[in-house]
């Protein structure tokens, strides 16, 4: 193959999507080619160039913008925010953490809870300034979830599946994402994570036939228990036939076949 | 009300701690300015924030991220057109490695990457640093999946002659400077 044709196929070589004989043939072009082959080293030695670390004062100056922006004001301060400097004043209120003032201030903001509650009962515009606040940091919510299932690394998907789980309710997006995972994720452990946050919210019944219909497509025999487990938890009478089609299916773990049984016996 | 807003701050932090290094680094590297850098990157969270909710769920986060990192320095430079060039002494220094020769190869490759043109540079840059993948460059680019795959060619091509010339030069230089030592100074010979 002449470097032309390789030129085309170089840069999925790179990333190795190349079909096999696609990649014979770029490695055999490369024994024989040293300009190509330094290609390849350079963009190798590529990840050897050193990671800059921004400095310690960025975080800093991100909580100021993030105060800034909480304020109000669409601009980023320069220098000493007077947000900082008014919340360090909180420093004072130290009396907080002793029991009885604990008890005094949760009196004050039941208080406080109160009234506001009674006024915003009243006041159609600030119940909307809060719903509209409620909306964003739920768009937030939604983002990070969405975003950190996406990630390449399983830690980071696991801690995107444990973010999930701080909402009673769950935004439909995030339901489907969590549902994705739960079929398509390579880690077991994501896999079992995103059945544990899924199980919360039996009462979809999404949930219910997306984990029936995970039980024939999982091969992993320790999310298959788990998917088992799950579906005599709910009384889920309806996925007995499932569980004796999967019982039937040939090379299954025997650890799963006698959890299967176990399972079919409970449900019928 | 504090929780909720509280709330949308801590999870803004995730986001900060989990994109920070790599955008300072995208932009470092495009720019070798460190603070303009940071200043960037403080931009591109303050426009998270903005337009959080121009972020269409279903499609890839980090593309998104990228896309509107390239829009804060693109309008950055429209206001404040360049004033310093990137010189090699903008350049982080290598951290020593076990074999001299790879620092040394290392460094070159690094100045071989600030002489390309920033167009290829940063290509460059998003799919090896950024991790993205080519359909989201083209995304990101406006352009088609195998002009991606033409421009990557085309921007190692260059690294590589860039690489050379720079090898050759420092062969130069050093057989120059093992020269000299050589040589007795002029003279030296003949005299007395």
């Amino acid at each position: 193959m002449e470097c032309e044709q390789i030129a085309q196929l170089l840069p999925d070589y790179l990333q190795g999507d190349l079909r096999p004989d696609q990649q014979h043939d770029v490695e055999a072009h490369l024994k024989q080619c040293a300009d190509c082959a330094e290609k390849i080293v350079l963009w190798e030695k590529l990840s050897l160039l050193p990671i800059e670390q921004p400095s310690p004062a960025s975080r800093a100056r991100f909580e100021a913008m993030l105060q800034a922006y909480r304020a109000g004001r669409s601009t980023e301060p320069r220098g000493h925010s007077p947000w900082r400097e008014r919340f360090s004043s909180w420093n004072s209120f130290g009396w907080l953490h002793a029991p009885l003032g604990r008890v005094a201030w949760s009196a004050v903001l039941l208080a406080i809870g109160f009234i506001s509650g009674l006024s915003l009962a009243n006041s159609r515009s600030r119940s909307q300034d809060l719903a509209a606040l409620e909306s964003q940091l739920a768009s937030m919510k939604q983002m990070v979830v969405l975003s950190m299932l996406q990630q390449q690394s399983a830690g980071a998907r696991l801690e995107g599946v444990t973010w999930s789980t701080r909402d009673q309710q769950l935004d439909p997006k995030v339901l489907s994402a969590l549902l994705h995972t739960l079929r398509h994720d390579p880690s077991v452990d994501v896999r079992l994570a995103a059945l544990d946050a899924l199980s919360r919210h039996s009462a979809q019944p999404q949930v219910r036939t997306s984990v029936v219909n995970a039980l024939q497509d999982q091969q992993s025999p320790l999310v298959q228990v788990a998917l088992i487990d799950q579906l005599v938890e709910w009384h889920d009478r309806e996925a007995a036939p499932h569980l004796e089609k999967l019982r039937q299916s040939p090379n299954l773990n025997p650890t799963v076949r006698q959890r299967a049984d176990w399972a079919i016996s409970k449900l019928n | 009300m504090l929780q909720v807003r509280d709330g949308a701050g801590e999870m803004l932090g995730v986001l900060f701690d989990r994109y920070q290094t790599p955008l300072f680094n995208f932009y470092s590297k495009l720019t070798g300015d460190r603070t303009l850098s940071e200043d960037l990157v403080q931009e591109v969270f303050l426009r998270i924030l903005k337009y959080r909710q121009s972020y269409r769920p279903g499609t890839p986060f980090r593309a998104w991220v990228y896309q509107i990192a390239r829009n804060a320095r693109i309008d950055h430079f429209r206001k404040f057109p360049r004033e310093r060039a990137f010189e090699p002494e903008m350049l982080p220094p290598v951290p020593p490695t076990d074999s001299a020769v790879e620092q040394q190869e290392v460094e070159l490759l690094q100045r071989a990457l600030q002489q390309l043109p920033e167009e290829k540079r940063e290509i460059l840059l998003l799919c090896r640093f950024q991790e993205l993948k080519y359909q989201e460059i083209a995304g990101l680019l406006g352009c088609e999946l195998n002009t991606v795959r033409t421009r990557i060619h085309r921007a190692l091509q260059d690294l590589r002659k860039a690489f050379h010339q720079l090898a050759q030069g420092t062969m130069l230089k050093k057989a120059e400077a093992a020269a000299a030592e050589n040589i007795p100074p002029r003279g030296g010979r003949h005299g007395m």
